[in-house]
């Protein structure tokens, strides 16, 4: 009996035959017939094989490997390293297909610490992302058949429950808690909205997800729908992720295609399918209210809350909001158990934590770490120390909403609870790393002009708040700032934190917060001496040296 | 009911009461600038926050629902100190300089707000940019200076109005209240109702006609109804030293919420016509002077005449803006007491459409309706606040269906949009009816249906089902669809619709029951009298009246009718009367005087009275059980 134990396809559309997929194709019977394999191994020569880069191609399955391009010469040692001795022919394998990030990647070091771990760029910019069947060879829809097949929704929230996971959206709320929320609501139909909206400077962690494992986010809402009883989900992706949504767009389709959205998945009787919306450019969008509001086509205001949307949300429905980087977490916690995913990160914050370094560093790029790391070993093990070897100043977290964070909480565990003690937030997980020569006046301007621009308007304390801010950061910077403006500054940020009606306004009270209580003596400076101690503020070129 | 304490007072409401609604009835004033009682809650201003027990932050009264046992402070130390940073921000936004604004002084909220919290200034510098003023509407001012963003007039526009004209554009400090895609207001969509005008907390939207002429303080406030039309709002007519500044709706109005029209609110103080003070007598070809007692002679001679003769007797019409009071004596003295064969009112068929089935639909089942059938009536030009309550409700999927064969702007708006071939209505009615029974050999099917009235069969089809799977239709009737009463009370029965028939006038209602319903037509009559009141008669009333020897004309204003008449009796307007007004619904409304009528001017049922006096006919009052409702709505 032919027991074939490989595939190996020739990608035969009419570039790669003029490229000489011919003589590939028929080398490789050739060799395989040499290796004395042609029993277990079938070769054949298929149309198109969906990307046009690196002709002809040769893709080897069950590993789902695609070598290319590939010359008659090749084949030998590709038949011989692949096929006879079971090892990929690394020198063969096509480029992948490029994200529009970077990621970066740290060199495999043994015994260091901390440890990479990877479970939400588990295949990011490793498998296809236009292909799901290389999701699948990877692990994936195994949870999702794990869920439908194995379990009851209720286990299915009690197994996230277990694992602890919270949002990843930068508020930290526990993801079991807000889907028992919604699964308890008797009205239907219920929704599951992915927040893809992600519009936080510097932050690109969702993107990088969605471009390089759009199943992924796939899968978990359809877990999020089968745990939570809803049949439909939306995912809101900001307007300028074209590619993110292409490819998006593209898995949906094959998703659809296989059954793992659509009716009755996994003979389960679950119905379950994605719509892909994109935003058009506002940041309060991000705002899960906002966001409904803007996904029902209204102007994109944030709702009075409560009713929550897990109660009232897109069309007044029962509704789950999460975050991509969240839904990304769910197929490993259910593939592996909340056991296992509790064995990374804290104890309260379990996981890992995916960080976009920025600023004065050497490396920067996106990277994924366990909860609890400190900004020290990230600064010097992902961004390779700070650029020039200046002197770590402060860092900015989750984009614009975070907090600054002092130099002095670096060796801070980064989870949710220990910042929240250090009275610091780790926001959407953005780090932009400045050095002495940042102005930390001239970095809260700059946050606050973000702010003002993005405010939605709707309520008083935010949309005038923020403008009035600005207008009094931007004296301070200019050497017109006056003592009863830190006064005042107090009085806005506290203002804006308890009155606003949403997330925004009360993030844009936070770095005021922060540099009023870390470095009140850096912005003294420019008021008495009206000079800016690190050189940057346009009033002042000259620096504050101890020299007399 | 839920029981909590606010500022240590026990209060008691209804669940689903906001802490602010229930501070209100309370009598605990809670300064707030976006909230208002026929909104839905926006929580945009953040001025009306409160402390409540066991809640660390701060909360918006406005949003947050009463419960059982909450313990509310609406005046800590806390609560002030935000409210006063809620002030600040706002003071400090845009030009608010009260000493330059015609609200301050009690009529704008935020400078009472502000004097609440016993502000004398804000700490913060003021935003010295200059915002536009938008100067291109006829009726209003809208002064962007002012404005403090709540949207109170952008939610009313379209929540209570269901017109979206207005809007907001861009976000932030940057956001601005537009008109439509930022147009200005003048060119834009506005039907001016002026509702916007009435809401606005501040002084951003201005009145063009009472601006600066008095603050709510010092004018005197009357309710009373509007006659505009059948509707019958309820107004608040603002006088001060016996002149007319403006007319508000009124908020606490049953029929109208608070709602105006056009009509009834820029009409009266638009009003330019010129007003007859003294009764005149024709001499020499010229209308002169007179007494009250040789007009009245004069009139009562002539009707005396002719008294009991049939078709060359006497015309008499009377205005359905007359009160029922007039109406009823109009009816006794000229078609009980002098026998005319044409006496009626100026509504002539409109005001028979009035009552189909026998019964008045109240205007509250709009509010409720899943469905509504328009049937010969322009809502958009006619009865508008009726047509304020179809049209705010379609965004939350009403289906409106319309049978009109004229012009009619609703048709835009429809999601059935009827155009039968003129004087088919009642064939299409009948057809809706046949189809929605499924088969009926007594009425016509379908296909005869489409092709008598020119609507599409499939139309037909669609719209019968519509209607009987409704779970809360109602039917929208004016005039045009007088000839289908029949059908449509049929219709109405067999689905057990409510029927809303919009009369004409204010008391097209009152005209129809007292059987002033005809079409008032000129036939060999020697003398007519016109009750006019301050009504504006029909074109070609005048033309009609050409041939007739003897013209009485009891009316307030000049017109081309007083121009022809032989007698002119001068009585009271709409805001100098005392009456009743019985609208669509049956509803009784009281209209009160605002305003002392000049000297020499006598009310319309003092005229009347003294004519049948001379006449030595006697006029019974009762009015109200000649009316026939078995309930009577006030």
């Amino acid at each position: 009996m032919k027991a074939i134990r490989a595939m190996v396809l020739v990608s035969g559309d009419p570039a790669s035959i003029a490229q000489g997929a011919h003589e590939v194709y028929q080398r490789l019977q050739k060799e395989i017939k040499a290796f004395g394999l042609q029993d277990e191994i079938s070769v054949s020569m298929i149309t198109d094989v969906g990307r046009h880069d690196a002709l002809p191609m040769v893709i080897v399955y069950p590993e789902a490997v695609i070598y290319g391009p590939v010359k008659p010469e090749d084949v030998h040692f590709l038949v011989e390293e692949h096929l006879y001795k079971g090892r990929i022919a690394t020198r063969l394998v096509a480029p992948k297909k490029e994200l529009s990030g970077r990621i970066a990647w740290l060199a495999a070091r043994q015994g260091t610490l901390p440890a990479e771990q990877r479970i939400v760029l588990e295949r990011v910019g490793l498998i296809d992302p236009d292909e799901i069947e290389e999701y699948i060879v990877h692990g994936g829809y195994e949870a999702l058949g794990k869920a439908l097949t194995q379990m009851t929704p209720n286990e299915v929230i009690e197994e996230i429950t277990q694992a602890g996971l919270r949002g990843r959206g930068g508020a930290g709320f526990p993801t079991g808690l807000k889907w028992r929320f919604v699964a308890r609501e008797k009205r239907t139909p219920k929704y599951v909205i992915c927040n893809a909206d992600e519009s936080e400077p510097g932050t690109f962690k969702d993107r990088l997800i969605l471009e390089g494992d759009p199943h992924n986010v796939i899968e978990a809402m359809v877990i999020t729908g089968y745990a939570v009883g809803a049949n439909e989900g939306y995912v809101y992706v900001r307007g300028e992720y074209k590619l993110a949504q292409a490819r998006l767009r593209k898995a949906i389709a094959q998703a659809r295609e296989m059954g793992f959205l659509g009716k009755d998945i996994f003979g389960s009787g679950f119905d379950f399918d994605i719509t892909v919306h994109a935003g058009a450019g506002a940041y309060v969008c991000g705002e899960e209210t906002a966001l409904i509001e803007s996904l029902e086509g209204k102007r994109g205001e944030p709702r009075i809350r409560p009713p929550y949307p897990t109660t009232h949300g897109l069309w007044g429905m029962p509704t789950v909001v999460n975050n991509v980087e969240t839904l990304a977490n769910v197929p490993a916690i259910i593939r592996h158990g909340a056991e296992w995913y509790r064995g990374f990160g804290t104890e309260n914050s379990p996981g890992t934590k995916l960080y976009t370094i920025l600023g004065n560093v050497n490396e920067t790029g996106l990277i994924e770490v366990p909860m609890g790391i400190t900004l020290r070993e990230v600064i010097t093990i992902y961004g390779q120390g700070m650029k020039n070897g200046a002197a770590f100043k402060m860092a900015q977290t989750g984009g614009s909403s975070g907090s600054i964070v002092p130099a002095s909480l670096q060796d801070t565990p980064m989870d949710f609870d220990s910042y929240a003690r250090a009275g610091v937030s780790l926001g959407s997980g953005a780090l932009l790393i400045c050095d002495e020569n940042t102005c930390v006046v001239d970095l809260a301007r700059v946050l606050m002009n973000f702010f003002r621009y993005e405010s939605c308007g709707k309520c008083t304390p935010c949309r005038v708040g923020t403008e009035r801010a600005h207008q009094i950061l931007t004296r301070i910077t200019e050497g017109r700032g006056t003592l009863a403006d830190l006064e005042r500054l107090e009085k806005l940020s506290q203002g804006m934190r308890q009155l606003s009606n949403c997330g925004l306004g009360q993030a844009a009270a936070v770095p005021l917060q922060s540099m009023l209580q870390h470095f009140r003596a850096e912005v003294e400076a420019h008021i008495k001496l009206h000079v800016c101690p690190a050189g940057s503020c346009p009033m002042s070129s000259r620096r504050v040296t101890t020299a007399a | 009911m839920i029981r909590f304490t606010i500022d240590g007072q026990q209060v008691e409401v209804p669940e689903g009461t906001t802490v602010l609604r229930a501070a209100d009835q309370a009598g605990i004033y809670i300064p707030r600038l976006c909230d208002h009682p026929s909104l839905t809650p926006y929580g945009g201003c953040r001025l009306c926050i409160v402390e409540v027990e066991g809640i660390p932050t701060l909360q918006t009264s406005c949003t947050l629902q009463a419960r059982d046992g909450m313990v509310v402070y609406t005046n800590t130390p806390k609560v002030r100190e935000a409210r006063e940073f809620v002030l600040t921000m706002l003071f400090s936004e845009r030009n608010h300089f009260c000493m330059y604004c015609q609200e301050s002084g009690g009529d704008c909220e935020l400078q009472s707000a502000a004097y609440g919290e016993d502000m004398t200034h804000w700490p913060i510098q003021p935003n010295w940019h200059p915002y536009p003023v938008d100067a291109s509407h006829p009726d209003f001012v809208l002064d962007h200076n002012r404005c403090v963003l709540c949207r109170r007039c952008v939610r009313a526009c379209a929540e209570l109005v269901g017109n979206f004209t207005l809007n907001v554009r861009d976000r932030g400090s940057k956001t601005m209240i537009i008109a439509d895609l930022d147009v200005p207001l003048g060119e834009s969509s506005c039907i001016n109702c002026g509702t916007c005008v009435q809401i606005c907390p501040t002084g951003a939207f201005i009145d063009r006609h009472s601006a600066y002429l008095g603050l709510d303080a010092e004018v005197e406030q009357t309710p009373s109804v509007c006659v505009g039309c059948s509707v019958g709002c309820g107004i608040e007519i603002a006088t001060r030293d016996n002149h007319l500044v403006r007319v508000d709706g009124d908020w606490e109005a049953p029929v109208n919420d608070g709602l105006l029209c056009e009509v009834g609110r820029y009409q009266p103080v638009r009003d330019e016509r010129k007003r007859i003070v003294t009764p005149l007598i024709r001499k020499d070809g010229s209308l002169q002077e007179a007494t009250w007692d040789e007009a009245l002679n004069l009139v009562a001679e002539k009707l005396k005449s002719l008294a009991g003769r049939g078709s060359d007797g006497i015309a008499a019409l009377a205005s359905t803006r007359l009160p029922a009071e007039a109406l009823y004596f109009f009816q006794q003295l000229f078609a009980e007491g002098l026998g005319s064969e044409m006496a009626t009112s100026t509504d002539g068929h409109a005001a028979r459409s009035v009552i189909v089935n026998g019964q008045a639909g109240s205007l509250e089942a709009l509010k409720t309706a899943d469905c509504v059938i328009v049937l010969g009536e322009d809502l958009v030009k006619d009865h508008q606040v009726a047509g304020f309550f179809v049209k705010r409700a379609l965004p939350q999927g009403t289906r409106l269906i319309v049978i009109d064969s004229g012009e009619n702007a609703l048709h835009e708006l429809a999601n059935y949009s009827l155009r039968p071939r003129p004087e088919t209505i009642r064939d299409l009615v009948a057809g809706i009816l046949a189809a929605s029974k499924g088969s009926d050999p007594s009425q016509p099917d379908v296909a005869t249906t489409s092709q008598r009235t020119g609507v599409d069969a499939d139309t037909i089809q669609a719209v019968a089902q519509v209607i009987a799977l409704a779970q809360n239709p109602v039917f929208v009737c004016g005039a045009g669809a007088a000839e289908a009463a029949e059908e449509l009370a049929k219709l109405a029965t067999s689905f057990e619709i409510p029927v809303i028939g919009l009369g004409g006038g204010a008391n097209s209602f009152a005209a129809a029951k007292y059987g002033l319903d005809k079409a008032f037509t000129v036939n060999g009559q020697q003398a007519a009298y016109l009750a006019l009141g301050d009504d504006n008669p029909a074109q070609d009333l005048a033309q009609q009246l050409a041939n007739v020897p003897f013209v009485a004309v009891q009316a307030s204003y000049v017109s081309p009718v007083t121009d022809i008449a032989d007698v002119v009796l001068p009585v009271e307007i709409w805001a100098e009367l005392e009456g009743h007004y019985v609208n669509l619904e049956g509803r009784v409304q009281e209209a009160r005087r605002a305003l002392t009528p000049p000297a020499g001017v006598r009310s319309n049922t003092e005229v009347l009275q003294a004519l049948a006096q001379r006449l030595g006919i006697a006029l019974d009052g009762n009015w109200l059980a000649e009316l026939g409702l078995e309930t009577v709505v006030a």
